[in-house]
C-alpha cells in the first residue's frame, strides 16, 4: 500500500514538473495567462512556507505574491537542469529572508519564549495546541542559521537535501545546524518529553 | 526527545491560500507585463561624457598633485602665515573659466541626451 502511495506521489510530481516546463516555456513565448497555471500549482507551498516563517497570514501572502512576482521577471533564469520547485522555493526563501530582515517579525529571545504549561492544565485541545505553537514559535526565536534549517526541514517533510537544495548549502552543514537548532529547543523545553506522551495519549483517547 | 519535537513541527496547521490570493497575483503579473520595458541606459552617449569626465578629474589630480609636490619643499613652520606660492589672479580666473566650462558642457551633454530620449 505504501509502495503504491510512494508510487502515486512520486507520477504526480513528474506531472506537475511536465506541467511547470509546459507553462514556463509558454510565459517565456509571450503568454502572460500561463503563468496562472504556475500560481495555482504553488500557492498553497509558497504561502505555507512563509508562514512557517513569520506565522503572520497576512504577511504570509503577501511574501508569496512577492516571491511569484519574483520569479515572474525571473523565469528565463531557470536552467532546466534542476526542478523548477527547487528553483522556485530556493528564491521564495531568498524574498523571504530578506523581506524579513528588513522588517523583522517580533524578536523574542528563546529565553523569554513561554514554556508549555504543566499536566495540570493540560485537559484541553486549546492547552495542547497553546504548547504546540509556543515551540513552533520558539523556532522564531532562533539565530537565523539554526531557525532556517529547522523550517526548511519540517516543511520538506524532514527531506534534508530538499532543504539543503533550497538553501543552497551542503547537506552536512544543514545536518550541523538541524542538530544544533534541536538541541537548543531541547534545552528550552525540558518537559517536552512529557507532554509529547500526554498529547499522543490524549490524542489516543480521541480516537477511541 | 526529536521525535516528540518532530510530531510537533511537522504537524503544522495547513493554510489554505484566500480566495483573492490567485487573482491578486495574476493581476500584479499583467500589470508589469503590460507596463512598458525600463528604458536601458544610453551606454553608447554617455561614455564619450565619461571619458571626458575621468580626462578632466585625472587631469586635476595629477596638477594637484604636480602642484603639491612642487611646492611642498616651499612650506615650512617659519613659512606657514605668509604662503610661499600665491597663484596670481590670471591664474585663479583660468581655473574659474575652465570649471564653468566643464560644468556648461557636463549641462549641455545631459540636456541633449535626455532631449533625445524623450525625457524632456
Amino acid at each position: 500500500m505504501d509502495a503504491l502511495a510512494q508510487s502515486a506521489a512520486d507520477s504526480a510530481k513528474v506531472d506537475a514538473a511536465d506541467l511547470d516546463a509546459a507553462d514556463v516555456a509558454r510565459v517565456l513565448a509571450g503568454d502572460v495567462r500561463a503563468f496562472e497555471g504556475i500560481v495555482r500549482r504553488w500557492q498553497g507551498p509558497l504561502i505555507n512556507m512563509a508562514w512557517r516563517y513569520c506565522r503572520d497570514r497576512g504577511r504570509a501572502e503577501e511574501l508569496a505574491q512577492e516571491a511569484f512576482l519574483r520569479a515572474w521577471r525571473g523565469l528565463a533564469g531557470w536552467r532546466r537542469d534542476g526542478r523548477f520547485s527547487t528553483w522556485l522555493f530556493a528564491l521564495a526563501t531568498n524574498v523571504y529572508r530578506s523581506d524579513l530582515k528588513r522588517f523583522p517579525t517580533v524578536h523574542v529571545p528563546i529565553e523569554d519564549v513561554d514554556e508549555p504549561a504543566g499536566p495540570a492544565s493540560q485537559h484541553s485541545a486549546l492547552a495542547e495546541r497553546s504548547r504546540e505553537e509556543s515551540v513552533r514559535r520558539a523556532v522564531l526565536a532562533l539565530a537565523e542559521r539554526y531557525r532556517e534549517p529547522l523550517v526548511l526541514f519540517y516543511f520538506h517533510e524532514m527531506d534534508v537535501s530538499a532543504a539543503a537544495r533550497t538553501m543552497r548549502l551542503p547537506e552536512g552543514t544543514v545536518k550541523a545546524r538541524l542538530g544544533r537548532g534541536r538541541a537548543l529547543l531541547r534545552r528550552r523545553f525540558p518537559h517536552l518529553e512529557e507532554t509529547a506522551t500526554e498529547i499522543s495519549n490524549l490524542n489516543k483517547r480521541k480516537e477511541a | 526527545m526529536n521525535e516528540k519535537l518532530d510530531n510537533i513541527l511537522a504537524s503544522e496547521p495547513e493554510l489554505v491560500p484566500s480566495s483573492g490570493f490567485l487573482g491578486s497575483v495574476m493581476e500584479r503579473v499583467v500589470e508589469e507585463a503590460a507596463a512598458p520595458p525600463p528604458i536601458p541606459f544610453p551606454w553608447k552617449r554617455a561614455i564619450p561624457g565619461m571619458i571626458v569626465a575621468a580626462g578632466v578629474f585625472g587631469w586635476g589630480g595629477f596638477e594637484f598633485v604636480r602642484y603639491a609636490i612642487h611646492d611642498a619643499p616651499l612650506v615650512s613652520l617659519h613659512k606657514m602665515p605668509v604662503p610661499a606660492h600665491i597663484p596670481s589672479q590670471v591664474d585663479q580666473v583660468l581655473w574659474a573659466a575652465v570649471a564653468c566650462a566643464v560644468s556648461l558642457a557636463s549641462w549641455l551633454l545631459a540636456r541633449r541626451l535626455a532631449g533625445r530620449s524623450g525625457l524632456i
